[in-house]
């Protein structure tokens, strides 16, 4: 069952990556980005899953030898991590406007001044 | 707040890692506090929060490098228990002291060289705010002791420079640069990422002690991986080949103090995280196979990007191009997985700080004064701006490895070092590596003699008859800078004695980083090796006697060229009358069948014609034309290319990494 996570968290990835090199639109290739960061998200919150566990939440007490919970640690990496892709997408997203404004275009063919 | 130290050592220093990063957000902060107005004030906070930084990171020096201690500091006192941290942790050794000394001393120089600089810029609260918080990122990534931290860091490092790189939003390509920084770059966050996943998942830990301690044991596919991931993350940050056009990219467009800092402080960030995976975290760099892709890549890097530096018309991006071929050197020493070889990569990567750091300020003065960088439009310039031909050239000498400048030590350390591998391993790819490193620091002095003529020499441009020299605040971190230089070219032996041997040892050390987390004999438990501590000679490079040689062998090279090319190329020509000097000039270049030639030997016709940059090794780009229009072609400047070739990278490395580790 974790397994099709792996796999769905490489795909992901891999689609991400695919989407930058060959798109040609920037946006699209901003959604590349976003793609690859969630596969990557995907990934380490799958590494802290266990089978039947539950939400790792406890108030001092409850916690004994007997109690089974999800790894916490992949879940605070996750939070960090989406906070940081959204502030990478808006990153590129305002540039992308900045440079529609001055480029007139959004494709990447035509957005090549700095060359050779 | 608790700290945990190796040894006895306590009190303040203890403290002074978190001081020396908070310092530096906290003045991010305040600047951002402080607003529009009050530029005085903020100048000032600017100022003192990076001074502090300094001040703090050379206190740490004598207590981590002369007497060896490490400084562990746990954040809100969450301290390992029984072999396991599980907080957040700083931890200071002579090698992060080392990186930690170039980005605060980096960070200082260009902070004063933004005063004058950026005076003009609109919205300067926001770059003091955006360039506090790059410094802080970089100064947090070295000293940190959490793999997960270091991927935090290493995303506001990324996100304050792509800002940064496209601060001057009106100059022409600031934000094509910045968004192919953004775009390439994510390649790498992402592979640090999913390598930090993948590395959790076996070893379910992040802290680099924790994981330098049970990586050896636990070696599998899945971390053979991780290590590829985080390598070409690392690398992309260094921006090794092939990430090397964004750097071009970005530093062109950059402010000039902003290209100091990508070019002299966040290779050097990338360069430290490929010391710390390779030296402490796997302890690989002594297997053949990683040893050769590391010092390959590095001297590929090197030699790709001297020749696209060669080729160049703008005078920042030339630097760009220089600077990764000079991060090129740097890593392949420190592919070389010697001692020696270590020592001289730290040299070379402090040097390059430095002479890089020169450069990129003095052609920021030019932009200044000039108001553009196109090679091909200045000219003459020695006349109008002295002083800054002056540091320029100091500079130039020290990046082409000229003695007595840093370059020079450096470099030679670097030659003998690889000299030693290749005789010790027998190798023929470090036979190639020697030529490489060799033919890009010919070709680095070749283009650097074409930027001195096309900026500063020649005959003055009439649109620069009114030009003045920069103000005596742009050039005193200049001066700084060029002091610097020479100091450590001069005495390399000094150099060596307090940094750069505390901290190779420290790299090849894995065991005291483990120990000073969890208690001396932690390591030794587990099968670490302490590392053997290997001290070797110079081949004289400060020696009189060697000098002298140099010197005699230099001034016969010259007598027995003019005596064999008879040519009198000293003697001027005297002729009043334009047909005369026409007639004499015919006599004197009578075999020479182009006449093109003419303004090299000053037989030139028309009283302005200048030998533009791109003129003066015109035979031999000509004779590689072959070889410059495929890299003008490779380098399209598109960025589906560029991220197609981090992509490749990536899938090259991971291959090379699960087949060979």
């Amino acid at each position: 069952m974790i397994l099709i996570n792996y796999i769905a968290a490489f795909a992901l990835i891999a689609l991400g990556f695919y989407c930058m090199a060959v798109k040609k639109n920037l946006i699209k290739i901003c959604i590349g980005m976003g793609i690859a960061d969630y596969g990557a998200n995907l990934l380490i919150v799958s590494v802290g899953f266990h089978d039947g566990g539950t939400a790792p939440i406890f108030t001092i007490g409850e916690l004994t030898r007997a109690s089974f919970f999800v790894d916490p640690v992949p879940q605070a990496l996750t939070l960090t991590s989406i906070v940081i892709g959204a502030c990478t997408t808006a990153m590129t997203l305002s540039l992308i406007i900045r440079l529609k404004e001055k480029y007139g275009t959004l494709n990447s063919d035509e957005i090549r001044r700095l060359r050779g | 707040m608790m700290e945990m130290i190796y040894g006895q050592i306590g009190g303040a220093v203890a403290h002074f890692p978190i001081f020396a990063v908070i310092s530096l957000f906290l003045g991010a902060f305040l600047t951002a506090l402080v607003g529009k107005r009050r530029a005085l004030l903020r100048r000032g906070i600017v100022f003192v929060s990076s001074l502090v930084s300094l001040v703090l990171v050379i206190l740490m020096i004598p207590p981590v490098m002369s007497e060896g201690w490490i400084i562990t500091y746990w954040m809100g006192g969450w301290e390992p228990v029984g072999q396991w941290a599980i907080g957040i942790g700083l931890e200071a050794d002579a090698l992060s002291l080392f990186f930690a000394l170039i980005v605060t001393a980096a960070v200082f120089t260009a902070a004063l060289y933004s005063f004058p600089y950026m005076a003009q810029d609109s919205q300067p609260e926001n770059y003091y705010t955006l360039y506090l918080m790059l410094a802080g990122s970089l100064l947090g990534l070295v000293l940190s002791g959490d793999l997960f931290n270091i991927f935090v860091m290493i995303e506001i490092m990324t996100m304050t420079a792509v800002a940064l790189t496209a601060f001057r939003v009106d100059y022409d390509g600031a934000l094509e640069g910045a968004i192919k920084y953004m775009i390439v770059g994510s390649i790498g966050s992402s592979a640090v990422l999913v390598g930090i996943a993948i590395l959790y998942s076996q070893l379910h830990t992040l802290n680099l002690a924790q994981l330098a301690l049970r990586l050896p044991e636990a070696n599998s596919p899945a971390t053979a991986a991780a290590f590829a991931f985080l390598f070409v993350g690392f690398g992309s940050k260094a921006f090794l080949f092939p990430f090397h056009p964004l750097a071009a990219d970005a530093h062109a467009v950059a402010p000039a103090s902003i290209s100091m800092i990508i070019s002299g402080v966040i290779t050097k960030c990338g360069v430290y995280g490929i010391i710390r995976l390779c030296y402490v975290l796997w302890q690989n760099m002594s297997l053949p196979a990683v040893s050769t892709a590391v010092t390959l890549i590095g001297a590929v890097s090197c030699f790709i990007c001297v020749t696209m530096a060669f080729n160049q018309h703008n005078f920042k991006r030339l630097l760009a191009f220089h600077s990764i071929s000079q991060i090129g050197y740097v890593i392949a020493a420190v592919g070389l997985g010697s001692f020696f070889g270590l020592e001289a990569g730290l040299f070379h990567a402090m040097n390059h700080t430095i002479f890089k750091g020169l450069l990129f300020l003095a052609a920021g003065a030019v932009q200044h004064a000039a108001g553009t960088l196109d090679l091909d439009r200045l000219g003459g310039l020695a006349r109008k701006m002295p002083r800054t031909f002056l540091l320029f050239l100091i500079g130039a000498a020290a990046i082409s490895g000229l003695p007595p400048f840093n370059g020079f030590a450096s470099k030679w350390m670097i030659y003998q070092s690889v000299f030693e591998k290749a005789e010790e391993s027998g190798n023929p790819v470090f036979i190639l590596v020697l030529v490489l490193c060799l033919l890009s620091s010919v070709l680095t002095l070749a283009s650097f003699v074409k930027v001195t003529q096309s900026v500063f020499f020649g005959p003055c441009r009439p649109e620069y008859a009114e030009l003045r020299d920069v103000s005596a605040a742009m050039r005193v971190p200049m001066w700084i800078l060029a002091t610097l230089c020479v100091i450590t070219g001069l005495f390399p032996g000094a150099v060596r004695n307090i940094l750069l041997a505390p901290a190779a040892a420290a790299a090849g050390n894995p065991a005291a980083y483990i120990d000073a987390v969890f208690g001396v004999g932690t390591a030794a438990g587990a099968h670490i090796p302490e590392a053997a501590k290997a001290s070797e000679t110079l081949i004289g490079c400060w020696e009189p006697l060697s000098w002298l040689w140099l010197l005699l062998t230099v001034t016969c090279a010259v007598c027995f060229v003019m005596v064999l090319g008879g040519r009198p190329f000293g003697r001027t020509v005297q002729a009043d009358d334009a047909e005369e000097r026409r007639q004499a000039s015919e006599k004197l270049f009578a075999g020479l069948p182009d006449p093109k030639y003419e303004s090299f030997f000053s037989g030139e016709k028309a009283e302005f014609s200048h030998v533009g940059g791109s003129d003066l090794f015109w035979g031999f780009k000509y004779s590689l034309r072959r070889y410059f229009s495929y890299m003008r072609r490779w380098h399209s400047g598109n960025v589906n290319d560029y991220t197609r070739y981090g992509i490749a990278a990536l899938a090259f490395m991971l291959a090379f990494a699960v087949l060979c580790l």
